[in-house]
């Protein structure tokens, strides 16, 4: 892969007032991201609304929900968003969507059913109504009859697949425009490549026909003691979150994450975040000074990514780190 | 309109900083519920057009400002960059 090819994309989750998202979306289309994409949870404002204004505000930026689920979201539903943004941005959408978040899903009392099925169901019902069919859809978990829109659609619009455990890697490469990859770290995303590259290889596909991209947690400030304490509160809930394989693949003390579980469960946010260790920051995310967030990209792009992505916290100002990142960063990589 | 009078009177080699200061008080505000959504409008055109260190664009920044953190707004004209006419004139406007 040519490393100048990367794609910087950079990720929001509109928790604040929609007028700081979208300051921040104005700033990052300004400083040269060429990606933008939206978090959908349930308690944050909505992805879609955030998205609209994402449109009304940019002209030039690539964006779209990353990630949206199937559960919460009816298929035809989320068909129907995306063609209506696309309607606003033509040519600037993309689809985000994955199996969603078990913790998020569990509050809503939604059963995270056949979650495979479910993304590839979604994406097949998806596709065909922005063809704009009559679409019929006999599925294990989704069905429509007859369902097509009153309007007519323009453009293909991507879809990128949501992806950590090795079947929807796989599916994802196989049927995906692009791979998100919830990774910051080159072992993580050698692993997740290595899947796609076998859906790939089923489809027929190329690899370089897949947008492999690593949504990074990431922290980024001239003072590497300031980055790392805006880093902290992310990776102590990233690796509170991670299955023992992939403590193990980073050598992590089980017991210490085991231990960031119990106090983060409690509301001892003071213990979680006093015993994230150095290792865990490395593990789980992008951080630093700017040369050694070039150094870690670097090792990202030879790892086999095409798109990296810009996650919370960005760092201890975020405003000024989106600055630091278009300045110091972004034109290392954009010759 | 008051605010766009208001500003004039602050000197061009200020309004760099001073846009700068009262983008990041805003934007690190806890009171985001004191916005009104026509003015966070009026804010993110400007931003998108590129003019939030102009006269219209540091009027609504100061607008703002003085709604979310007025106190910090009135800390940054008095002592920080010494704009004690233009501290005046919003005092009188509160």
């Amino acid at each position: 892969m040519v490393l100048g090819m990367v794609r910087f994309g950079i990720e929001f989750v509109p928790r604040e007032a929609y007028w700081k998202t979208i300051y921040y979306a104005i700033q990052a289309e300004k400083r040269g991201f060429d990606n933008l994409w939206i978090t959908d949870h349930y308690n944050n404002r909505n992805v879609y609304v955030t998205l609209t204004a994402t449109a009304m505000y940019t002209k030039k930026i690539v964006f779209g929900p990353g990630v949206t689920n199937p559960y919460l979201v009816n298929p035809v539903v989320t068909a129907q968003s995306i063609v209506s943004l696309n309607e606003l941005a033509p040519g600037r959408v993309v689809l985000g969507i994955g199996a969603g978040d078990k913790t998020t899903l569990d509050f809503v009392g939604v059963e995270m059913e056949k979650p495979l099925t479910s993304v590839v169901e979604t994406i097949e019902i998806f596709r065909r109504m922005m063809e704009g069919k009559s679409v019929t859809f006999e599925g294990e978990v989704f069905k429509t009859k007859g369902t097509k829109f009153n309007f007519k659609t323009k453009e293909k619009i991507p879809v990128y697949v949501g992806a950590q455990g090795p079947k929807m890697l796989e599916t994802a490469g196989k049927i995906g425009d692009g791979v998100l990859i919830n990774a910051s770290h080159p072992k993580d995303v050698d692993y997740a490549v290595d899947c796609i590259k076998r859906g790939v290889s089923e489809a027929g596909k190329n690899l370089a026909d897949v947008d492999i991209t690593a949504y990074t947690s990431f922290s980024v400030h001239e003072n590497l003691e300031k980055a790392k304490e805006a880093a902290v509160p992310v990776v102590a809930f990233i690796t509170a979150g991670s299955p023992n394989v992939v403590l193990e693949r980073h050598e992590i003390d089980l017991k210490k994450a085991d231990k960031i579980r119990g106090a983060l469960k409690t509301g001892d946010f003071g213990q979680a975040f006093g015993s994230v260790s150095p290792e865990m920051i490395q593990a789980f995310s992008v951080c630093g000074t700017p040369d050694m967030c070039i150094e870690q990209i670097n090792r990202l792009l030879k790892a086999g990514i095409s798109q990296f992505v810009v996650g919370s916290p960005i760092g201890p100002n975020v405003r000024k780190s989106i600055d630091l990142i278009s300045e110091k960063i972004i034109p290392h990589f954009k010759k | 309109m008051a605010y766009q009078k208001i500003v004039k009177k602050v000197p061009v080699e200020k309004w760099e900083k001073l846009s700068d200061k009262l983008i990041d008080f805003l934007l690190k505000s806890k009171k985001e519920d004191k916005m009104p959504s026509g003015l966070a409008n009026t804010i993110l055109s400007q931003w998108q057009q590129g003019s939030l260190t102009t006269e219209a664009g540091l009027a609504a920044l100061l607008e703002a400002a003085v709604l979310l953190e007025s106190e910090k707004t009135m800390e940054l004209l008095e002592q920080e960059l010494q704009l004690l006419d233009i501290a005046k004139a919003v005092k009188e406007m509160k």
